[in-house]
């Protein structure tokens, strides 16, 4: 491609992120609100990374976390994040086989709402460990997924659990990372009614979120339901739970913004001392301060966006990009939210304001998937 | 090299760069300047911005008339590959190169640009003459007086944190020539030759104890009119206009500085066995500070490209320059603050760091002293963040006088 064509067709790219990001606004709302799973469907959200042979959109993950990205603005509810973000990440990393595609086809159509089981949610698999050099800028292999499947004399049979997992609780079939009999990783697909297959909701304090566990002892699994990585099993993990973490630090950066406008907003209107409170050197400079934050979280969160939508970048650097998005906006979202509910003063601590739904959405959005310190201790397994 | 130029020139550009730093960066020059007397500074400066201009690298940001040319994403590179070797930074020439050019080039007449953009090139220094003791924060109440008398100005006051004031050839001089106007309506802007009649300069001793700053006493000092630069009572918005004009690359160097050679010596001094022969890079807390520091500098580096293409593409924002240097100048200060409690007792007992070095030259304790030299001057943290605050998030003003 010439590089005319390529500066083109990057306009154009951004053209419809902006036009795809302004829809969105317009869908999700504000505070914590529902959606309408049908109405994402035909909006085409759900489909954005699916093939479009396989009925969806044929966009990329860029597309996928400006819709992230809206859903944290709007503290939105829904599975969006494991059924699309996670489930369609997983489906795409396997070797295409009919059940696969037509589960893709589903997604997009929004008949069919999977949760893709990485990991737990507080220790998703590559993130928790870290071992490597700075001269090789190796990110440290990480740990095993938290199931396995077993050879026994009926079938293969699954074994493990695992906590704290998006959208486990309402979703079916549920896509489970496991360890094959070979030890290299596959992904079954397991209906929530099977035998020996238990889940149950873990309630938090995000209300907006639904977390569940996921625990098999013994499941039969049936052999057409157990599906390879394409290529390079490990490596698709690490990715995978890359684009878990940058998905995540998507929504910390909406819901940051989300709470800067609303602060702003209020502290041009809100007057005390005859004055709005705006005017005030200690509240403007809050304000300034939450603004320097969010510029440098958007640069972090759109390098490692970038690197995870595009296949050609190195895993390494994907980890890399992911692990400072992810440590950056995640903290930055928490000190966001929180100046923003004392900006609002006795207000802000009410429940009606709906500023704690930020909040404690930005403290789950900080833990998922890996924590600040957990990231940083991958990118400094580099140094040593 | 074109305006425009393709991935595989920039990547041919980014080769060239780095050989030409392979050759030419001296060897040993931060052991040479280490303790280096004023003269000696001096004269290295002189000779590494001779290098720098012979290869083109000088002023790689004014018009290619002038000797410049270079486009935005070129001197990205050139920029990044002068950190990643390592080369001595620019520093004596700094005010000549970008506050006088961008203010000549904004403002001045044909024939100003013609008297001193070429002998800014050959070596011509310059000082900024803004702020007073009584003028700091609010420059705008500057005092300094430029009576309008026959065919020239005849000037009394005195400016203070003149940087480089000692050496200086010119001076960007802020002078109020209507007292009755409003105090934005009634300053002027002037180049001042600074051996005229009537002009003292003192350096200041500052924090590091090193005499970085000058106070310049103007007495009776005769400006002739032809110096006047941008129309006379209309200096405030000749200095507003030029003031963030080059900051966008000038934060860009420093940036750059910062991830390459400035991040290494960190995690350097961080690995290296401290007494008992422990090094603090094996503690996890450690390597923590160093992950978020590596984090926030990937993260400045990138606002820096984004601001210079914002820049180019006439898209900047109002607050853009403040919140780049506000994160800047904090990130500074709190990362020479954790170079110094790593390089504990024995950091204290560096009593110099190499001169011609960037702000972190790994002499920590004094780098960390001298990171209030970002903090305070060119607006301090305090206006950074109002200025953010009114101009990039649109809150209401302090209510003013004046």
């Amino acid at each position: 491609m010439t590089e005319r064509a390529v500066s083109d067709q990057a306009g154009e790219q951004a053209e419809i992120r902006a036009e795809l990001r302004a829809v969105a606004r317009d869908l999700l709302g504000g505070s914590g609100a529902g959606v309408d799973w049908q109405q994402l469907a035909g909006a085409d959200w759900l489909g954005l990374e699916v093939a479009a042979d396989l009925g969806g959109a044929g966009a990329t993950f860029a597309e996928v976390a400006v819709i992230a990205e809206e859903f944290g603005r709007a503290a939105a509810r829904g599975p969006y994040l494991s059924a699309v973000v996670l489930s369609v990440g997983v489906l795409n990393a396997l070797e295409p086989n009919e059940h696969r595609d037509r589960l893709l086809g589903e997604i997009a159509a929004g008949t069919c709402v999977p949760a893709a089981v990485l990991g737990s949610g507080d220790c998703p698999g590559t993130v928790c460990t870290g071992t490597g050099h700075m001269g090789t800028g190796r990110i440290g292999k990480g740990q095993a997924p938290p199931f396995r499947l077993e050879q026994a004399a009926d079938g293969p049979l699954l074994h493990g659990a695992a906590s704290f997992l998006p959208g486990v609780v309402e979703a079916s079939p549920l896509l489970l990372i496991a360890t094959g009999p070979d030890g290299r990783p596959v992904v079954v697909s397991a209906d929530p009614g099977t035998r020996g297959l238990g889940r149950a909701g873990q309630p938090v304090l995000d209300a907006t979120r639904s977390l569940g566990v996921v625990r098999a002892a013994g499941v039969l699994v049936r052999p057409d339901c157990i599906w390879p990585f394409a290529g390079d099993g490990q490596a698709s993990l690490q990715r995978l739970a890359d684009r878990a973490a940058v998905a995540v630090a998507c929504d910390s950066l909406g819901l940051s913004e989300a709470m800067l406008a609303a602060t702003v907003g209020y502290a041009r209107v809100r007057e005390q001392f005859g004055r709005p409170i705006g005017s005030f050197q200690a509240v403007k400079h809050a304000c300034a301060d939450m603004l320097v934050q969010i510029r440098i979280a958007r640069e972090l969160v759109t390098e490692a966006v970038a690197r995870v939508a595009d296949p050609g970048c190195p895993g390494d650097e994907v980890s890399v990009a992911a692990s400072m998005a992810k440590s950056f906006a995640g903290e930055a979202a928490v000190g966001i939210a929180g100046k923003a509910m004392q900006l609002h003063g006795g207000i802000g601590y009410t429940w009606e304001s709906g500023i704690h739904v930020y909040l404690k959405r930005a403290m789950l959005d900080r833990e998922l998937f890996g924590s600040p310190a957990a990231h940083r201790r991958r990118l400094a397994a580099r140094y040593a | 090299m074109t305006a425009a130029a393709t991935a595989a020139e920039l990547a041919e550009f980014r080769v060239s760069v780095r050989d030409w730093c392979r050759t030419h960066v001296p060897a040993g020059w931060r052991q040479a300047q280490t303790g280096a007397s004023e003269a000696e500074y001096v004269s290295f400066q002189r000779a590494w911005f001779a290098e720098l201009r012979a290869a083109g690298f000088a002023v790689p940001h004014w018009p290619a008339e002038w000797g410049g040319g270079m486009s935005a994403a070129e001197q990205v590179v050139l920029y990044s590959e002068l950190a990643a070797a390592d080369a001595p930074r620019l520093i004596l020439p700094f005010v000549a190169i970008h506050h006088a050019a961008s203010t000549l080039l904004a403002a001045g007449t044909p024939g100003q640009c013609e008297r001193h953009l070429p002998a800014i090139l050959a070596g011509e220094l310059w000082v900024q003459g803004f702020s007073e003791p009584e003028a700091g924060s609010d420059l705008a109440s500057l005092r300094t007086s430029a009576r309008r008398e026959g065919d020239g100005y005849v000037v009394n006051g005195q400016k203070l944190w003149a940087s480089g004031g000692q050496y200086a050839d010119w001076c960007l001089l802020l002078a109020r020539t209507d007292v009755a106007a409003p105090k934005r309506r009634g300053i002027s802007y002037f180049l001042l030759d600074m051996r005229s009649p009537g002009v003292e300069v003192r350096p200041i001793k500052q924090a590091t104890g090193e005499s970085h700053f000058g106070e310049i006493f103007l007495t009776d000092v005769l400006i002739p009119a032809g110096n006047l630069i941008g129309p006379e009572n209309g200096g405030w918005q000749v200095a507003q206009a030029t003031l963030g004009a080059e900051r966008g690359m000038t934060m860009l160097e420093l940036a750059e500085r910062l991830g390459n050679a400035g991040f290494r010596r960190l995690v350097a001094a961080c690995s290296r066995p401290g007494p008992g022969g422990t090094r603090a890079i094996d503690d996890g807390l450690v390597q923590d500070r160093l992950a978020a520091f590596e984090t926030e500098i990937a993260g400045f580096r990138s606002l820096c490209r984004t601001l210079v293409e914002d820049h180019d593409a006439g898209r900047s924002g109002p607050a853009d320059a403040s919140i780049a240097k506000l994160f800047y100048s904090e990130l500074l200060q709190r990362l020479t603050d954790f170079g110094t409690q790593i390089g504990g007792l024995a950091a204290q007992a560096e009593m110099c760091k190499p001169a011609s070095a960037g702000w972190e030259s790994g002499a920590w304790a004094l780098d960390f002293i001298g990171s209030w030299e970002w903090t305070i001057p060119g607006g301090t943290s305090e206006i950074q963040r109002t200025i953010i605050g009114e101009r990039g998030l649109l809150l209401p003003r302090e209510p003013a006088s004046g």
